[in-house]
């Protein structure tokens, strides 16, 4: 499978054969790099690939193909546009692209040199038609380290990695530093844990390196549960090699020489990949007893997560690896010191594991050159809800909200207004529109009341409801409670009843004085951060959009129009063309009126159900 | 040895003693529900939450398993610490509203009542503490009983929901709840005994001589093994390394005795001794 001596028996070794790929003549190699994310496989990437297989072959037995190859990568980020194809060595990047393209792009691009303008990215502002990715303002705002090579390189093909770089850091690691110094790099970098506590790295490595007892773990955490992220599933899907060398380098730094990678079991490709990646680093002595020759020895183990949210919490992650059930316990003694079975463990995110090669191979003073005072480099996120570009980003820490969301996320989607933004999670907070030029930073964000967390970013727009927001991630944050102590498994459940209550026109009086009760007794008292963070939603919807639960408590209305019962529907005499469509698919009659005339929904026998505000074609229906 | 300090009295305690270890100590009271001194701290209830004093700030912890490694100031009767107890105490007394000794640990505890509504459902004031499922586990060794589902529907139950076969029919479970939900049902007609609500079922074992039911067969079984176990041992130890020898020897000594004994009841056998000492 890799063209490579069967185990390299030394760091010289494993140079020379480094050195031939880097060096590697590819001009007039052409190639076609085709993104095998998730967003671009829903929408038909795997046929593409196997039509732009065929068509290499029907161009070589007309002699015609050259060095032509078809390149399988992970997600490019710009999944709003699925699929995505570009075309080396232009770079020409194609968009939505579909089975009949295929014979197109090969035919213009990939033989003939030529872009096809129709199926490029046009700029919504000036109308250019853009060839390169680079110019897409989605990407030229960007900053990517982490996600440098996805998109770039065949995750399942260790010698892509290799020859874009990969494995440098390690040996570098290995050839010129102690462990103390590869702690001390991490340090000056100022990398903190990019999987929502936002620790230091360096200090989580060095009180594991020097906590005693032994054997001790490392740990990346893959679990990724929040809803609506794929970060980690990006760069597990899209470059695996690089946790794992990341891995592999904290592992000489601690002083371990067993870790393990929890992904979630939703994740198949991901675990595919990575125990591909995982193989092949093995088949080389990347991995193993006695690595490149050396005396240091660690070896990776995949092991597939159950699939609740709580299995990402640390503790609970150790429960589960070791085959108990995936729930947290007290920390009072961390798991730097005890941790998977009883042993000093040490837990990163893998996004936290995969900035490590770069910090390595270009210095931590580089590293912590960017972002703010104190939260270095870059971070990923995956910016979905009413946003017009969803998709994969990774920016520098301090940029503003407003930058991802209006440049990278090309504002609000169907010219709606912007509402706020939850970051961090099911339990991080709603930043409201005069915040939006707060700096994505650690402390900023926990300030206005909501977190960094791992890098979700959804994005509401003037028709959502915030107290719906509430109770949704409110009542999500219970379904996936353990239950295992009380203010977290009642707490939730009394928060979860009054949003209910306000959401269906009972509110009381009061009721927002006792969810922030509720919330002061789960931050203080439950077991894990899942409990303790919990109310964060409820907590920051309160703050920012205070006027819209009074709206549903004292006027009973929803600003929104979202929840049901808490507006009326009525007709716009003047839109309605009296097509009677309405009237005819109204369930309890409630719609009067004569054809050709405009009609009218008697308020008393409607009961709010929005078939007319669907079926009319001439929205003519109001929500009031 | 670290010194504790609890409400301005010190104690010193060994290192890796709990914070409620040391309260006791000190005789100061600290309420707990899932607390149990034969079992590990699971600190799930969160009832005993006192106040640590971090140096610039201070942080709320549970006391039955905060380990004291060095010396420490913690605050029990503390604003902020009887406020997290008393909102702990007002969740649990609206989960389970009908429990007598909940509402008796209330009122030692100040809690009026609550202002919460019932929105969880729970098992005859089950409050989820789970020292059953401890005890099954770490003392009996049968795990027979666990916990079934996440968040609000978690519940207490033996697996699939079905009667264990594993239970024993021993009663720990009951005997450590401190809500009553478990209870050991006797049911004559059937001879067996009920560990309920689990519907675990175990065969009673009958006096060979009146036929009175008494006690579960399993557990029987169990204690003439760890009993026999027990006497073994010595005997092993004392036999030049003959183990299967001693082992022999105490089975054909104590084992019947054993045995016959267990198997009448109480008054029957007090009967037997009393009937032996007359006519020897
Ligand atoms: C409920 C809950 C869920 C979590 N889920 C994840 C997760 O999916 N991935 C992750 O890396 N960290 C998750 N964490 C954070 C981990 O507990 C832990 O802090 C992190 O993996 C440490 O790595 P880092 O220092 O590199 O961030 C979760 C925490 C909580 C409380
Ligand atoms: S806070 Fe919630 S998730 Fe964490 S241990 Fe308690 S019940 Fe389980
Ligand atoms: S007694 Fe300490 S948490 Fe239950």
């Amino acid at each position: 499978m890799i063209d490579a001596p069967a185990r390299f028996a030394s760091i010289a070794d494993f140079e020379g054969f480094a050195r031939s790929l880097r060096s590697q003549d590819r001009t007039g190699t052409r190639s076609v790099r085709l993104c095998m994310g998730t967003g671009c496989q829903a929408k038909g990437a795997a046929r593409l690939y196997e039509l732009f297989e065929e068509a290499i072959e029907s161009a070589s037995g007309r002699g015609r193909a050259g060095n032509i190859e078809v390149k399988p990568t992970g997600c490019h980020g710009l999944c709003q546009r699925s699929p995505i194809v570009v075309v080396e060595p232009a770079g020409i990047f194609y968009q939505q692209v579909e089975e009949p393209d295929v014979a197109e792009i090969f035919r213009e691009t990939v033989l003939g040199g030529r872009a096809v303008p129709r199926l490029l990215y046009q700029d919504p502002e000036s109308g250019r038609k853009l060839e390169a990715a680079e110019e897409i303002p989605f990407y030229k705002v960007q900053q990517r380290i982490v996600l440098s090579q996805n998109g770039r390189i065949d995750p399942t093909k260790i010698t892509d990695y290799i020859a874009a770089g990969g494995y440098s850091a390690l040996v570098k690691a290995l050839t010129s530093m102690t462990p103390e110094e590869v702690i001390a790099e991490v340090e000056v970098a100022g990398l903190r844990g990019r999987g929502g506590g936002g620790f230091p790295t360096a200090r989580k490595w060095r009180s594991c390196r020097s906590a005693a007892g032994g054997p001790k773990y490392v740990i990346g955490n893959g679990d990724e549960g929040d809803p609506g992220a794929y970060m980690d599933r990006s760069l597990m899907e899209g470059n695996p090699h690089s946790v794992i060398e990341g891995m592999l380098i904290g592992a000489y730094a601690i002083g371990s020489e067993k870790g393990y990678i929890y992904v979630r079991n939703e994740y198949p490709l991901a675990v595919k990949y990575l125990r591909t990646a995982i193989s092949q680093a093995q088949e080389i002595g990347l991995l193993g007893e006695n690595i490149l020759g050396t005396s240091f020895s660690f070896d990776i183990q995949i092991n597939r997560g159950g699939g609740a949210f709580v299995c990402g919490e640390s503790t609970a992650l150790m429960a589960s690896l070791e085959g108990r059930p995936g729930e947290p316990r007290a920390k009072y003694v961390h798991t730097v010191e005890s941790g998977l079975w009883g042993k000093p463990t040490n837990l990163n995110n893998v996004e936290t594991w995969a900035n490590i090669p770069h910090i390595i191979n270009r210095g931590g003073k580089w590293f912590a050159g960017i972002g703010t005072e104190k939260s270095k480099g870059t971070k990923v996120f995956s910016l979905v809800g009413k946003i017009a570009n969803s998709g994969l980003v990774e920016v520098p820490m301090g940029i503003t909200l407003r930058r991802i969301i209006y440049e990278i996320g090309g504002g609000i989607r169907d010219g709606k207004k912007f509402k706020a933004v939850q970051t961090g999670g099911p339990s991080g907070g709603c930043i409201p529109a005069e915040h939006l030029d707060a700096r994505v930073d650690y402390e900023e964000l926990t300030n206005l009341g909501s977190m960094m967390g791992s890098g979700g970013l959804i994005v509401m727009d003037e028709d959502t409801c915030m107290v719906n927001i509430a109770r949704y991630f409110t009542d999500f944050l219970l379904n996936e409670s353990c239950g295992k102590c009380t203010p977290c498994r009642e707490g939730l459940a009394q928060m979860r009843h009054i949003l209910q209550g306000i959401t269906k026109g009972d509110g009381q009086a009061g009721d927002v004085e006792k969810l922030q009760a509720l919330a002061e007794i789960l931050s203080g008292t439950a077991l894990c951060a899942l409990g303790a963070t919990a109310a964060n939603p409820v907590l920051s919807t309160i703050r920012y959009f205070r006027d819209e639960y009074d709206a549903h408590i004292l006027d009973r209305r929803c600003p929104a129009k979202e929840c049901r019962g808490l507006f009326i529907y009525q007709i716009d005499a003047e839109a309605c063309k009296g097509c009677g469509i309405c009237l005819k698919n109204c369930p309890v009659d409630a719609i009067t009126g004569e054809r050709k005339a405009p009609h009218v929904i008697d308020e008393q026998k409607c009961t709010r159900c929005g078939t007319c505000w669907e079926k009319c074609p001439f929205t003519a229906v109001l929500k009031v | 040895m670290p010194t504790v300090t609890i409400d301005g009295h010190s104690v010193e305690v060994e290192r890796g003693a709990t914070v409620l270890d040391a309260a006791r100590y000190a005789g100061i009271w600290i309420p707990t529900l899932c607390y149990h001194p034969a079992l590990s701290s699971e600190a799930s209830c969160r009832l005993c939450m006192v106040e640590l004093d971090r140096g610039d700030w201070r942080q709320l912890v549970t006391a039955c398993n905060y380990p004291v490694r060095h010396d420490v100031i913690v605050y029990v009767m503390s604003e902020r610490a009887q406020q997290a107890r008393r909102g702990v105490m007002e969740l649990l007394l609206a989960r389970s509203p009908d429990s007598q000794e909940l509402k008796e640990l209330a009122e030692r505890m100040g809690v009026k009542g609550t202002l919460w509504p019932k929105v969880t459902e729970s098992q005859r004031n089950c409050i989820l503490c789970g020292l059953c499922v401890r005890v099954c586990e770490q003392i009996i060794g049968k795990s027979a009983i666990g916990f079934a589902g996440r968040g609000a529907d978690r519940t207490v139950a033996a697996p699939f929901r079905q009667p264990s076969e594993d239970c024993i029919g021993c009663g720990a479970c009951a005997a450590v709840c401190p809500v009553g939900t478990i209870e050991v049902r006797v049911h004559k007609d059937e001879c067996e005994v009920e560990i309920s609500p689990f519907k675990s079922r175990v065969k009673l074992l009958v006096c060979k001589q009146c036929g009175a039911p008494i006690l579960s067969t399993q557990v029987c079984e169990q204690a003439l093994r760890n009993v026999g176990w027990a006497t073994c041992l010595p005997m092993q130890a004392c036999s030049q390394g003959n183990v299967g020898m001693g082992r022999k020897s105490a089975h054909a000594t104590f084992w019947p005795e054993l045995r016959k004994r267990l198997r009448l009841c109480p008054k029957c056998r007090r009967l037997q001794t009393a009937g032996r000492v007359a006519s020897p």
